[in-house]
């Protein structure tokens, strides 16, 4: 877990604090314990000066994060928790809420934002679930970030909610969250002209990470090497993808950060043309304030923009078609198949 | 964390309902949300304390093809979905917040079984598993809000003893939400939070069975009827400090008619603190404890453990303790866990250690004081993939056993070799093989193996450290 502003000895706080009683008002701020690096950074471009805690980081898995202490503590000063709901967190955040003894991130109160609440999700699968189906969320695919239009409209409402629990600098926050909506509309102009030729490519991905922005860019995945998620895939049904994809020529075989890349180098290697595995990061590399050394994705915005260079780059690579258009399945010969 | 008056909860329900006709028209499925208006304040930014329209704006698109991803043709409109109808509730509950009325407050209510079902070649002296095939122990339980001011749960624990299912009510608790300052209360019947460890349930641990210290001092997972009151500080580190007082009736349950009568016999208290070194490390440590009234009666002793091939019981593998095995008037516990994990993706790799240590004096109201009972365990588990883990435990048994009106020493060393594959967190088949040695006027088990499978419905339990 990550701390975005360094934290002044106790007693030199105190000091201060007491100073600024007696001299001009101190700004209202909040303490924003965020689940995910996307709300993070979201947070972070509404309100600057909030003193933000990350849950998790991009190369952790955040659906098998455990209620370890130092979360239960960060939890405790927190004014505003924001995480995505949909189950994502179900496995720690009410362990978390229920050590923390924090009134005002309990579920129901204002201080608890889930931004699965603010936005349709794909893939709902209510009713029964075995417990042989892996980690399902009746809710839906909770991974919206990975949709610019979606995450716009949880940007929305989290400066309502912000507004809401700071009335005094709602204009401020107002005015930030319309420049960012402006900032967001321009930037979703560009990646969509971006990935225009991204249009109906093959992939293969590995879990349903990234299952809005192929929703996004309109691509269908041809298969995914873990369809029972958090299980990790069997031997048999590897065999069954690489059937079924060595006729199809994958453009490149998707995987997030966190992931072990084993299964995907196999089928990598295993398929005619080996298609590059791509490690992307589903979420926010970097957390601001820190020193740390950002990765590929620092904010929102460079995360998207690496995702789509990165597909646009795997696209442009394809060794039978350098004008970048793609060859229809049946044409192409399976090189190297027995 | 202002918010305006009490107003009527009439005015803003009207104004919701025009909100309900375009969410329910909507289609149950695929289109997904266009951006707001850029320029200009959006119908429901006017002002930071009118109630008035606080109707967001449509979170679903109505059909026509505002959509530039060329999703299927959208189906026309059908009964709204649980999408739908979950985003129109969130919808009224925006527009009601202003006036103080909360919809959905509180937690939803959830259900959860877990069975687990094991297969022992020997039963473990003060082992909790019988020989042969049984059920350890297996749960269903239920939790959830009870209006805003309260968590509710309950959990109703089986487990096959001499092939006879004993059930018991193991948990029935409400507990507090809103208390401030990080006070939390809870009442009913509850697991003692004197050590992490205690507060887990049995078929989520690590090993087949608890550890020694547990299953000897707190009949493996000591819950009782009383009340707690937890403390969390507002510091960096964390720290959680609790203060618990119980009848006691679980952890001794038969007493001597003398101190068979307290009510509240039984007071813990404890004291946990733990955090992060950098991305990979993370550790939690907690003293505790406990003070506790009631004298167990000799007969109680006696259906503990036997005393020994010459007293001519043959108790062998009959440890089984309903409560503690060994009591006196005040316990200390000190636990220790770390884990270590590249990266911090305890998902794919994860080293655990876990460590306990136990002391147990004023063993009858006359001893002396030198005379304890002690116990320790270490344990060390390695995920090694995703579904793959391995763990060797070693614990340790030092206990003073009363006869008539004097005590003898009693002695138990055990090992432990662990295998788990656990391909979701639902479920888990753990191979494990027991050794008991070096065992003074305690009759061992010399071996055991031990296969069970744990399997969860409904609501996971969620992952404590």
């Amino acid at each position: 877990m990550k701390r975005m502003r360094s934290d002044p000895p106790r007693r030199l706080r105190a000091a201060l604090l007491s100073l600024l009683l007696f001299s001009s008002p101190v700004q209202a701020t909040l303490t924003v314990f965020a689940c995910e690096p996307e709300w993070a950074d979201l947070v972070h471009r509404l309100l600057p000066d909030a003193r933000i805690d990350v849950a998790t980081h991009a190369r952790q898995d955040p659906h098998h994060i455990e209620a370890r202490p130092s979360l239960i503590a960060a939890l405790r000063r927190a004014d505003l928790a924001v995480c995505t709901g949909a189950s994502l967190e179900s496995g720690w955040l009410p362990m978390l809420q229920q050590r923390a003894a924090n009134p005002r991130v309990q579920t129901g109160e204002p201080g608890l934002f889930l931004a699965a609440d603010h936005v349709q999700l794909i893939d709902a699968q209510p009713g029964f679930i075995s417990p042989f189906a892996g980690d399902v969320h009746p809710e839906g695919n909770p991974h919206l970030h990975l949709d610019p239009e979606r995450l716009a409209r949880v940007g929305q409402a989290l400066s309502s909610r912000l507004k809401q629990l700071l009335p005094e600098r709602a204009d401020e926050i107002a005015a930030r969250h319309d420049d960012w909506q402006r900032q967001w509309a321009e930037r979703m102009r560009q990646w969509r002209a971006q990935a225009a030729p991204l249009r109906a490519m093959p992939v293969v991905v590995q879990h349903g990470t990234f299952a809005y922005l192929w929703r996004w860019i309109g691509v269908t995945p041809l298969a995914d090497l873990e369809p029972r998620p958090g299980i990790p895939p069997a031997p048999r049904h590897l065999q069954a993808v690489l059937d079924r994809t060595r006729a199809a020529a994958p453009v490149a075989i998707v995987t997030a950060l966190h992931q072990d890349p084993q299964p995907a180098r196999w089928l990598a290697r295993q398929l005619p043309g080996q298609p590059p595995v791509l490690r992307l990061p589903a979420t926010v590399t970097g957390v601001p304030g820190s020193q740390d050394d950002p990765g590929p994705a620092p904010d929102l915005d460079r995360l998207f923009s690496h995702l789509l260079t990165a597909l646009v780059e795997a696209h442009a690579r394809q060794p039978s078609n350098p004008d970048g258009k793609r060859p229809e399945p049946a044409d192409t010969p399976p090189a190297g198949a027995p | 964390m202002n918010r305006a008056g009490r107003r009527p909860v009439l005015l803003p329900a009207l104004m919701a309902l025009p909100l309900m006709a375009p969410l329910a028209a909507a289609p149950a499925g695929s289109a997904p949300v266009p951006p707001p208006p850029v320029a200009g304040a959006l119908p429901h930014e006017t002002g930071t304390t009118a109630v008035a329209p606080l109707a967001p704006a449509p979170m679903v698109a109505p059909s026509a093809g505002a959509t530039s991803t060329g999703a299927a043709p959208v189906p026309p409109p059908s009964a709204p979905s649980p999408n739908t109808i979950r985003l129109a509730q969130r919808a009224f509950s925006d527009a009601t917040a202003a006036s103080g009325y909360r919809m959905n407050a509180g937690s939803p209510w959830q259900l959860g079984l877990v069975l687990d079902v094991g297969a022992t070649s020997r039963e473990l002296a003060l082992g909790m598993r019988q020989q042969g095939l049984g059920l350890g122990h297996s749960d269903i339980s239920a939790q959830g809000g009870l209006g805003r001011h309260l968590d509710a749960r309950i959990t109703l624990a089986a487990h096959h003893h001499h092939d006879e299912l004993e059930a018991h009510l193991e948990e029935l608790w409400v507990q507090s939400r809103l208390l401030p300052h990080g006070l939390s209360l809870r009442l009913g019947r509850m697991a003692s939070g004197l050590s992490p460890l205690n507060e887990q349930h049995p078929h989520a641990d690590d090993f087949a069975e608890r550890p020694l210290a547990w299953r000897a001092f707190l009949g493996g997972h000591w819950f009782d009827d009383g009340l707690r009151l937890g403390w969390t500080a507002p510091t960096r580190h964390y720290v959680q400090a609790g203060m618990e007082v119980f009848r006691g009736r679980q952890l001794i349950q038969s007493a001597t008619p003398a101190t068979g009568h307290h009510r509240a016999a039984t007071g813990v208290l404890w004291l946990r603190s733990g955090g992060d070194l950098g991305m990979a490390h993370s550790w939690q440590a907690s003293v505790g404890w406990l003070y506790n009234r009631r004298v167990a009666t000799e007969d109680a002793h006696h259906h503990h453990h036997g005393h020994g091939a010459d007293d001519g019981h043959d108790h062998a593998g009959h440890l089984h303790a309903h409560g503690a095995a060994f009591s006196g008037r005040r316990l200390w516990l000190a636990e220790i866990n770390w884990k270590w994990a590249p990266e911090g993706n305890n998902h794919r790799q994860q080293l655990r250690l876990h460590g306990a240590w136990v002391r147990v004096t004023g063993l009858t109201p006359a001893t002396p004081r030198r005379e304890h009972h002690d116990a320790g365990v270490l344990s060390l588990v390695w995920r090694f993939r995703p579904d793959g883990e391995v763990g060797v435990r070693h614990e340790r048994l030092q206990v003073q056993m009363p006869h008539n009106d004097h005590f003898h020493p009693g002695r138990l060393r055990e090992t432990a070799l662990m295998l788990a594959w656990k391909p979701s967190h639902r479920q888990a088949l753990r191979l494990q093989f027991s050794r008991q040695h070096d065992a003074v006027s305690i009759v061992p088990t010399h071996r055991s193996v031990m296969l069970h499978y744990v399997i969860g419905f409904g609501a996971h339990e969620a992952h404590a450290f």
